[in-house]
């Protein structure tokens, strides 16, 4: 009886990974994981060691020190054995300007190891998912624009069905309709293969990341789901409110409800103050807040509980000392 | 050498449609189409020992030093400029794989070239039959000196391959493949016309000089001797060479 090869436990792995370039550190101690079928976003400020990293986990740049597996397979003694396993579109997404599409993708699919009766089969497929079919299969790379190309990177690391996709910045220079594009194909990936995509897109990471692994100067400062970081690096509540009371008014009503509430004045208009009022994210009062300030005579005109998004949570991982993040 | 038949077929089907290649080919026909016509033209005004083939064959040097790292200048250095050398070695391919390929498929499309001017020959007897007892090619010589080329080839290319694996700049490719190429022409002949004999010192340079008599292999290929010698240093500079290439591609970050 034939048995289905055991799923291990992460796809990714890096641990303590380091690259020195002389006196320069590149990348320090790093250590995170991608479980399988999970889709990972890898952020970090320009300069900040994601594809250094990344390629280290490619198997194309060896690092200094520390330990990196694909598929349970470790890329540095068995490089060969880790790329079957891999597919990895490197940032600036270099194809041959002279052949076309499907030619490329033919040679890439052989080079893959994708069975020989497949690779007819398999080249057709990805250039549908990827919508190269109709509008780019018979041209010259060279002539393709920005989007399509980043499209023909994205169909051959699809090719072999790998268990680990790394992109490398697949959206960069491309228009909205473009990236919502590749977005959606990067979504239709997760539960089939893990994936690792930096991006400096936050809003796109977000939409599309389990999870997110934030560096900055080549060490880990945050990771986890975006929900558990925000609570962890943001850890006030924060309303915008607006009224027509003054700040001391306010201050007041807030922390007759939450002695450790807090209030800023921000730029007011048409005779309105607006405020941020700031709580301790696990206080009670954010789910009385509006009730009270009511209860105490203050007319309000808007009440509304800020919304974090990743854009704040990696501010606030960047802004914070290496090293205080939690281990994996 | 996982990969090597896609690779090579790929490589060759690439040289196919380059228009490197094309401009390359044409240099050759043209130089050696000229100097196979001025040879034929020295062989009309005074007899000689030696036929106008053997003269043209002579003159080897010259597509091997202008023509050659035409061919050899891009087969890493463009590769390493667009990034899409690293983006191959991400595949299960080995650099092992990548080296030879590109390596035999420059070597083959350097053979044909080299076929192609056994044309010359052939097209003139056709056209001016064999005047008096005039012979103007000896198929023996034609043959015996093209295998030289051929064989002395595997590590002209493999020099031309390892100058292109060491930048990123074709045109500094083919330079490194010019000098080097030269140097390894020039070298045996310019020890020879040194007069170690006379120098006790440089005695020990003897025996080195005799082996690396390039245009000495020439004629002993063209006469129908096989020394053992020379297939050892073209075929040892040869893997030398592409070992050499192998590490510089898998030691590129």
């Amino acid at each position: 009886m034939n048995e289905a090869a055991p799923l291990p436990e992460a796809a990714v792995v890096a641990e303590k990974l380091t690259k020195r370039y002389g006196d320069l550190t590149a990348v320090e101690d790093l250590s995170f994981s991608v479980a399988p079928g999970e889709i990972v976003g890898f952020l970090g400020p320009n300069g900040a060691g994601k594809s250094t990293t990344m390629r280290i986990l490619a198997g194309t740049m060896s690092g200094t020190s520390g330990r990196a597996s694909i598929w349970g397979v470790s890329v540095a003694l068995d490089p060969a054995g880790a790329k079957r396993h891999l597919a990895y579109m490197p940032e600036n997404n270099p194809l041959p300007e002279d052949l076309r599409v499907e030619e490329y993708l033919t040679l890439r699919a052989r080079l893959k190891d994708v069975e020989s009766a497949r690779v007819g089969e398999r080249v057709r497929k990805v250039m549908d998912d990827c919508d190269l079919t109709r509008r780019a299969s018979g041209r010259l790379i060279g002539q393709l624009s920005k989007g399509f190309r980043q499209r023909v990177g994205i169909a051959d690391a699809l090719l072999a069905e790998p268990k680990v996709v790394i992109l490398d910045e697949p959206t960069i220079g491309l228009d909205p309709h473009q990236i919502v594009g590749i977005r959606d194909l990067i979504r239709a990936l997760r539960g089939k293969m893990a994936v690792l995509i930096s991006s400096h897109i936050l809003h796109e990471v977000e939409q599309v990341c389990d999870k997110v692994v934030i560096i900055n100067r080549g060490r880990l400062v945050a990771q986890g789901r975006t929900e558990d970081l925000r609570r962890e690096l943001l850890p006030e509540a924060t309303f915008t409110v607006v009224t027509r009371a003054d700040e001391a008014t306010l201050l007041a009503a807030c922390r007759a409800t939450e002695p450790a509430a807090s209030v800023d004045a921000l730029p007011s208009a048409d005779g309105w103050n607006t405020f941020r009022v700031g709580l301790p994210a696990a206080s009670p009062a954010r789910e009385t807040l509006a009730g009270a300030l009511i209860a105490a005579g203050i007319s309000l005109r808007t009440i509304a509980e800020d919304r974090f998004g990743l854009e704040d949570i990696f501010l606030a991982a960047t802004r914070r000392a290496p090293g205080e993040a939690r281990r994996p | 050498m996982r990969h090597f038949r896609t690779l090579l077929a790929h490589e060759l089907r690439s040289a196919a449609l380059s228009w490197n290649t094309w401009a390359a080919a044409g240099l050759f026909l043209v130089l050696m189409g000229g100097i196979h016509f001025f040879a034929l033209l020295e062989g009309s005004r005074a007899p000689s020992d030696r036929t106008p083939v053997e003269s043209t064959l002579w003159f080897f040097w010259l597509p091997l030093l202008c023509v050659l790292p035409l061919l050899t200048m891009r087969t890493f250095a463009e590769e390493r400029r667009a990034g899409t050398l690293a983006a191959l070695l991400t595949t299960p391919a080995s650099a092992a794989a990548v080296v030879w390929a590109k390596f035999l498929s420059t070597w083959i499309v350097w053979v044909v070239f080299w076929l192609l001017f056994t044309l010359f020959p052939f097209l003139v007897e056709q056209r001016l039959g064999t005047p008096g007892d005039q012979r103007l090619s000896d198929p023996a010589v034609l043959w015996g000196g093209l295998g030289f080329i051929v064989f002395s080839g595997l590590l002209h290319v493999a020099i031309g391959i390892l100058c292109s694996c060491v930048t990123r700049s074709s045109a500094l490719a083919a330079l490194l493949a010019f000098i080097s190429l030269l140097a390894m022409t020039a070298a045996g002949g310019a020890l020879e016309s040194l007069p170690i004999e006379s120098w006790e010192w440089l005695g020990w340079l003897r025996e080195p000089a005799a082996h690396l008599r390039t245009f000495g292999h020439l004629q002993d290929f063209a006469a129908g001797i096989l020394d053992s010698r020379p297939l050892v240093l073209y075929g040892t500079g040869t893997l030398l060479c592409l070992g050499l290439a192998v590490l510089s591609v898998e030691g590129q970050e």
